[in-house]
């Protein structure tokens, strides 16, 4: 099966779908977030009105010169009274457009601002489960390029629809006087220029959607190539890649030009119509100067410019519409795709009488524990064991027979379905979440460290720890000589940008800054395999200083780390198969028995698995 | 503090001078649309056709003052009506044809720098792909590949339209009357040199909303990447202050870009607003002295307006045309890597026993 099938099926299972509703309901979604911002509205409202009436000056008073100036008869001393009004109108008309971007453009980013935030502090209550799911590029791309295809609709929508409104009614209001047959003939083109421009946002918007999902798509398969790439070319799968590629490529460019194609035919065409309106006024006059004495007979050819004139200055408002209409339906597909995370529900919650409960001693049960990712495929069965206070337990098993998501379930990463998990008697759900994973030091299988200096990181789980206690932790993780060997000592930077650890000198940064807190219960997914032996020796002795009093559950790759430990839990398939001390289980002459045999004794350097498993 | 590597880096980045001239950038793009380019021909005289017959509009509306309405010369309307509307047709059609043959040209222009581009991935020296460059490649058949696809879907017909609209009002301005004309432009200098001026600012103002989108990015990216963490040892406030602090930096740089950017439209405005003061005052003498009639002096007025807002347009437009040129730099920088390892020729390659 070529790799990039899923993506060229996905990509040919688009179908336009009428995506009207969708988008009035992500519309009202949208309005949502200016309720914060209400004086901004009304401050758009007001100064929308007044640009529109200004805008309509200019045009009036022109068509004031060619009548009174010109004349005839004409009248010269006139003219300078006029130049004034337009340039005054012409000077209010600049500021308050000026006023008005300004406004609009701060209550975007304001917006944008609280839909981000809001969107950020839903994935921080994310459980594991979500995080296990997704692409972390995927998220990062929807809370930068999808909102700011929103920023782009915020920034003008509201403005652009107003003005359009506004200086309709305006021109309406001034040429009806004149003559309100002719103003009927210029007007009679709205209704064909609303439907067209109805009919090319409707016909449009599924195909733009179904574009910014295969973009989506794209944007992540490329992601997937690149970071993947080594993977690739062992298998050498580069044409599958490439041709893949190619093939949603294609189906991306047909659609576009498609969307191309009706946007060609519908969007000259507002402007177009209403230039016709004109020339039926223009008809309409001539017919009617012919008839004496009909209305327009005496009527002045100043008359008939002014109609002409606004009626060309009604082109742009109703451009600008179509354009926002084309921005709101990118904004449309980003909004809904960051929406989609912030509404989805977050599975792992403080109960509603969760305290802050402080774990004294660490004694930690597990009962009849049952916990699947999905419901009907249990991934741990009826696991029931104790740990006493200080006691330390090695975990055991094959890749896939859950052993990280047992140690997981202690902080509450994820939930179980059944059986309770207590600490000193009290069950994890009466705890706060927050008070329960300051109190449980948690070393991940993953060594990831945040950009900032080596000090910053061991004190992340307790940023107010003093100089003292970070150098505590560190001397237990048996990283202090390493680090007061560096030219910046703690102050040294690390992460992306900064120096370059091996493999077991972030373990045993990680291990330090499990230690700050001084957690009574104590976590380790020690999975880091194809270590040398000097690392290995100095990540056991880390260990061993780290759990010497602390319960502890620790999944052991090495021989040396389960020696080590109080007694030792073998997981198979999801149960606990044997549970005891090193001398028991060999007795028992089980599982234990033949890992033990097979894997230790022959090899120098034991790997029971690799690294890997949840 | 700890937040500094991240935007330093990537400040880096967005400051990197271009080494490749725009021609050079130019001929070779146009080198991808060579496979189209009956569709880019016709897209372009369709642009200029288009830009010509929106610009007649004003014209016939001098005719209509001039030779139908103030002689009550009203039979006049009966080849001038068809006339105008063939006009109206034509800039249609010429419109429809522009959007639709350049959309094609560029769509498919970009699609094949891209598969270029993922070619070549597939097969350079895998050191490009180290740790921390991951990001910066990726963004380029991503970020880089859509930037230029707004660019050639809208940006260059804009520009187009922009440069034809100007030069034909100014072709047509001159033909009506020179003097009047030249009265017209006298402002356009202190328009160019202001809004260049202005436009400089408003550049820097982006870039720097540039750098902070780059520095909340990576801050979004890095959380995310170590979010087991962070819920691991409950650091969700402290984080999320890191976040909302970067988030607010990134916020004002926008605001401030927006004031500045928008702060030049009331210059343009009064520009514009002088230079139709000027034609009023001496095209109304004008025409009261017989110089010029009624209908030129408002075709003026109308002209005057139809090449100013191009050139406001043309300015803005700027930007995007740079960074459309960055762009697509970098991705002639991917597709232009050098393989270092290739596979032995056919002939010489040897089958494994």
């Amino acid at each position: 099966m070529s790799i990039a099938k899923p993506l060229v099926d996905y990509a040919k299972s688009l179908r336009p779908q009428k995506g009207f509703t969708q988008s009035f309901s992500a519309f009202k979604k949208l309005m949502k977030y200016h309720r914060r911002y209400y004086w901004f509205v009304v401050a758009i409202v007001i100064l929308a009105v007044i640009r529109s009436v200004l805008f309509s000056v200019e045009p009036l008073y022109t068509t004031f010169i060619v009548i009174n100036v010109i004349g005839p008869p004409s009248n010269l001393s006139l003219l300078w009274g006029y130049l004034v009004v337009i340039i005054l109108a012409g000077i209010g008309y600049a500021i308050s457009n000026f006023v008005l971007i300004f406004v609009h453009g701060v209550m975007s980013q304001y917006i944008v601002r609280d839909i981000r935030t809001e969107y950020y502090r839903s994935l921080q209550g994310k459980s594991f489960s979500f995080y296990d799911s997704v692409a972390v590029g995927d998220l990062t791309s929807r809370a930068t390029v999808d909102l700011q295809l929103v920023d782009m609709f915020l920034r003008t929508w509201l403005g652009t629809i107003l003005n359009a409104v506004f200086t309709t009614i305006i021109i309406i209001a001034i040429i009806l006087p004149i003559s309100s047959i002719m103003t009927l003939i210029s007007m009679a083109t709205m209704p064909f220029i609303f439907y067209f421009t109805a009919r090319l946002w409707i016909d449009t918007m599924p195909l733009f959607r179904n574009m910014q999902l295969i973009m989506g798509r794209l944007t992540s398969y490329i992601q997937q190539n690149i970071v993947g790439m080594k993977t690739i070319r062992i298998f050498r799968r580069e044409k599958d890649v490439v041709d893949g590629f190619k093939e949603v490529e294609s189906i991306y460019v047909n659609t576009a030009i498609s969307a191309g194609k009706i946007q060609s035919i519908y969007m000259p065409l507002g402007p177009a119509i209403l230039t016709l309106g004109i020339a039926l006024v223009y008809v309409y006059a001539g017919y009617t100067l012919g008839i004496p004495g009909s209305a327009l007979a005496v009527a002045q050819v100043g008359d008939i410019i002014l109609f002409a004139r606004y009626m060309m200055r009604l082109t742009f408002p109703i451009r600008d519409v179509s354009q926002t209409l084309g921005t709101w339906i990118a904004a449309y597909a980003g909004l809904e795709r960051v929406l989609e995370i912030t509404d989805a529900p977050r599975n792992v919650e403080d109960s509603p009488n969760a305290k802050d409960i402080k774990i004294e001693k660490g004694k930690l049960e597990l009962e009849n524990v049952t916990f699947g990712y999905a419901k009907d495929r249990p991934v741990l069965n009826n696991v029931t064991f104790t740990v006493h206070h200080g006691g330390k337990i090695a975990i055991l098993g094959a890749t896939g027979s859950g052993k990280s998501s047992l140690i997981y379930l202690i902080p509450r990463f994820y939930d179980i379905q059944t059986g309770s998990i207590r600490i000193d008697g009290i069950d994890i759900r009466e705890f706060k979440l927050a008070s329960l994973r300051k109190q449980i030091g948690v070393v991940l299988q993953d060594v990831f460290l945040f950009s900032g200096t080596i000090g910053e990181n061991i004190a992340f789980g307790k940023p107010s720890a003093s100089m003292d206690e970070i150098v505590q932790a560190a001397k237990s993780a048996r990283i202090h000589a390493f680090i007061e060997s560096l030219p910046l000592g703690y102050d040294t930077p690390v992460g992306e940008r900064g120096v370059t650890l091996s493999g077991g000198q972030k373990q045993r940064v990680t291990i330090a800054r499990a230690l700050v807190g001084n957690p009574r219960i104590l976590i380790m997914d020690d999975s880091l395999s194809f270590v040398d032996a000097k690392t290995e020796q100095e990540i056991q002795s880390a260990i061993e200083e780290a759990t010497k009093t602390r319960t502890t559950l620790i999944i052991a790759q090495r021989f040396s780390t389960i020696k080590t430990a109080e007694k030792i839990l073998v997981l198979e398939n999801g149960s606990v198969a044997e549970f005891g001390t090193h001398d028991e289980l060999m007795a028992k002459n089980g599982v234990y028995k033949k890992v033990y045999e097979t894997q230790f004794v022959q090899k120098a350097s034991p790997i029971l698995d690799e690294a890997g498993g949840a | 503090m700890s937040g500094s590597y991240g935007t330093f880096s990537t400040k880096q980045e967005e400051r990197r001078k271009r080494t490749v001239p725009d021609r050079v950038l130019i001929r070779r793009v146009y080198e991808y649309a060579q496979a189209h380019r009956t569709h880019l021909m016709i897209g372009i005289s369709a642009t200029v056709a288009g830009a010509l017959t929106g610009l007649a509009s004003p014209y016939m509306h001098a005719i209509a003052i001039d030779r139908i309405i103030t002689p009550k010369n009203l039979s006049g309307f009966i080849w001038w009506v068809p006339l105008f509307v063939a006009i109206i047709m034509g800039n249609y059609l010429f419109q429809y044809i522009q959007t639709y043959q350049m959309r094609v040209v560029g769509e498919n222009v970009v699609a094949k720098m891209r598969d270029d581009m993922m070619e070549k991935l597939q097969v350079i020296s895998l050191r490009y792909f180290s740790e921390g460059e991951a990001g910066r490649i990726i963004s380029r058949p991503t970020n880089d590949a859509n930037t230029v696809r707004i660019f050639l879907r809208l940006g260059l017909t804009s520009i187009l339209l922009d440069l034809s609209s100007i030069l034909g009002a100014f072709t047509i301005m001159f033909y009506l009357d020179l003097r009047l004309s030249l009265f017209a432009i006298t402002v356009l200098p202190v328009a160019i040199v202001l809004v260049w001026f202005l436009g400089k600012h408003s550049r820097a103002a982006y870039r720097r909303t540039l750098i902070t989108t780059s520095g909340l990015t990576a801050r979004m990216q890095e959380d995310l990447a170590g979010i087991k963490v962070t819920q691991a040892y409950a650091q969700e406030k402290e984080t999320e202050k890191k976040f909302l602090k970067s988030q607010d930096e990134n916020v004002k740089a926008t605001i401030r870009a927006i004031l500045i950017g928008s702060s030049y439209t009331p210059f343009v405005i009064g520009l514009r607003l002088i230079g139709t003061m000027i034609i009023l005052f001496y095209g109304v003498n004008a025409v009261l002295t017989g110089t010029i009639t009624l209908g030129i002096l408002v075709a003026f007025t109308e002209y005057q307006f139809a090449y100013f807002m191009p050139l406001v347009d043309l300015v803005t437009m700027y930007d995007q045309y740079q960074s459309a040129m960055s762009a697509i730099e970098r991705m002639f920088d991917v597709i232009d890597t050098k393989v270092e390892i290739l596979d032995a020729p056919p002939e010489r390659s040897i089958a494994l026993q």
